[in-house]
């Protein structure tokens, strides 16, 4: 075809484009970052007092693995349990469930904040993980509620035939069949809780418990006037996001897959 | 169904995520349609009851339709944006040019970096006199646009619509590109023999199959703006003035700052309402399609 030449530059030109305005705030953060001290930036912040960087990504390494472990946990076995057995109420539970897909946790953060402060769990982790697990949760049980439905029945009777318990089928059959959405459930939640900025601006009340976005927040509100300051609040966000860019990197299939399945299937 | 009769076992299955959605959801969606009709400043136990004053109030109050004005432009402004251009990067995408991975890999990074992030760089890139958008359009001669992007109550929510159309552009993107991946390629043979040029195909072909992706991606922009909480706070804090206030940002400011939990519970009602419909409008859209 004689347009086939053209046709993929013109491709090529937009491609390019657009990746050049979506690269340049980052290279500009990077390049601003290093104009001044180099290295030495990335040294400060690194070795900064207040906020220490290992103790902040761990704790935000803690909370979204946790939350994204607790979430594949409970939300196989819901799934499981509304896709292939029977009880009474099914339906509506499941829908009960389901509305929570779209509810703002900024909706009811005073509420919310109460009902944490109760359980004493104020500035823990726990006080970030629950909730975070219980507004996740929903979309993800969607998602493996219809990859369940996809499996066929017949493979779970045999097993039934075969006197297995219901549990020993969703260990032994459903669980290995939901490698795939598992994956997706895991990396999407593990993404959107280690994202969060509401809960743990909430719950976290001393530094020692700060998780990345919130670090972001109190080095973006530092008093920056001098090139420095700047070059050191670029570093600061560089580093910040780095962890969350790598397992992005290394997993952005099941991210990908992970955002489709949680928006296409009802 | 697998069993004709019930299966006990299945309510332990259910128990934990139920449990869950009742005490963490649930429980704070009642306590707020409780409190709204109370005078609770959110610190101490004591709640008057006061009926619909605090509806009232809102419903006189013009900084909350200032914010709902704001969330309605915000909405409108990121979905178009963001359906347009995800839309035709989609299709090109879809080409399969050797490289396209890597491209895609880039258009969706900023999904996997925190809001404060993004907005902590941004706070710098829009700076009016040091920032680098302003020293980079003085550079090529262009002084008119460095402008004062969050400190102008004319261009402020401009600016927040942008940031966030840099960070979730990729969304739109990767659903039209599931979308398009799912369509069947012989409707696309014979669009060719009959001679429809790439452009063509995608205006008048393409476009409407995917329709229902972009129904859905309008309700899921409606959810996303009544989400949007973090990016305003964090770039502008819903200013100058009321500029770019948005119902969460003046729900919170409501129940923190003022110390009127129960007026805030009142914004919260709202927003609950409309978010509850569009859940069910998408499970909706999501029945209609298998």
């Amino acid at each position: 075809m004689k347009t086939t030449l053209l046709h993929k530059i013109l491709c090529y030109v937009a491609l390019i484009l657009f990746a050049l305005i979506w690269i340049a705030p980052v290279a500009t953060a990077f390049d601003k970052s290093m104009a001044i001290n180099g290295w030495k930036n990335y040294q400060y912040i690194l070795t900064y007092q207040k906020i220490n960087y290992f103790q902040v990504v761990g704790n935000s390494m803690i909370v979204a693995v946790s939350s994204a472990v607790i979430v594949g946990l409970i939300t196989t076995l819901g799934g499981y349990a509304f896709s292939k057995l029977h009880f009474h109420g099914q339906k509506a539970i499941y829908l009960m469930i389901l509305a929570c897909l779209a509810v703002p946790v900024a909706s009811v953060t005073m509420p919310l904040f109460v009902t944490i402060k109760a359980f004493h769990l104020i500035d823990t982790h726990l006080g970030l993980i629950i909730p975070l697990v219980a507004f996740n949760a929903p979309m993800m049980l969607m998602m493996i509620k219809n990859y369940f439905d996809g499996i066929p029945n017949e493979l779970l009777e045999s097993a039934q035939i075969d006197g297995a318990s219901s549990f020993c089928a969703y260990r032994n059959i459903m669980l290995p069949l939901s490698g795939p959405i598992l994956a997706n459930v895991l990396v999407l939640t593990f993404i959107y809780t280690w994202n969060d900025y509401l809960i743990p601006l909430l719950v976290v009340r001393t530094d020692p418990k700060y998780t990345v976005t919130l670090a972001a927040q109190y080095f973006m509100s530092t008093v920056f006037q001098s090139p420095t300051d700047v070059a050191r609040i670029y570093a600061a966000m560089l580093l910040l996001s780095t962890p969350s860019i790598i397992i992005y990197l290394f997993s952005q299939k099941y991210l990908q897959t992970g955002i489709t399945a949680g928006a296409i299937k009802g | 169904m697998l069993h004709r009769k019930t299966d006990k076992v299945a309510y332990l299955y259910i128990l934990p995520i139920t449990l869950l959605s009742l005490v963490f959801i649930y429980y704070c969606i009642g306590f707020t349609l409780y409190s709204s009709f109370t005078d609770w400043n959110g610190m101490s136990p004591e709640m008057n009851f006061v009926g619909w004053a605090n509806y009232v109030k809102l419903f006189h109050d013009k900084t909350f339709f200032t914010a709902v004005k704001n969330n309605l432009i915000f909405f409108a402004g990121t979905v178009f944006v963001q359906a347009l251009v995800g839309f035709v990067l989609a299709v090109i995408l879809k080409e399969k040019l050797p490289g396209t991975n890597l491209f895609k890999t880039i258009y969706f990074m900023p999904i996997a970096m925190a809001t404060s992030v993004i907005t902590g760089i941004f706070r710098i890139l829009l700076n009016p006199t040091t920032g680098d958008i302003n020293q980079f359009f003085r550079a090529i001669g262009w002084n008119a646009l460095a402008k004062s992007w969050l400190g102008d109550p004319k261009l402020s929510l401009f600016s927040v619509i942008c940031v966030n159309i840099f960070q979730w552009m990729g969304f739109s993107m990767i659903i039209y590109y599931a979308a398009l991946m799912a369509l069947p390629e012989d409707v696309y043979e014979s669009a060719k023999l009959e001679g429809a040029g790439f452009w063509r195909t995608m205006v008048s072909l393409t476009f409407p199959m995917v329709r229902n992706t972009t129904d859905l991606l309008i309700i899921l922009g409606i959810v996303g703006s009544l989400k949007t909480f973090d990016i305003v706070k964090l770039l502008t804090n819903g200013g100058p003035g009321r500029s770019s206030t948005v119902l969460n940002t003046y729900l919170y400011e409501k129940a923190f700052t003022n110390f009127a939990a129960g007026e805030a519970a009142t914004i919260g009602i709202c927003i609950l309402i409309i978010a509850m419909l569009m859940s069910v409008a998408q499970i909706k859209l999501g029945e209609s399609r298998r």
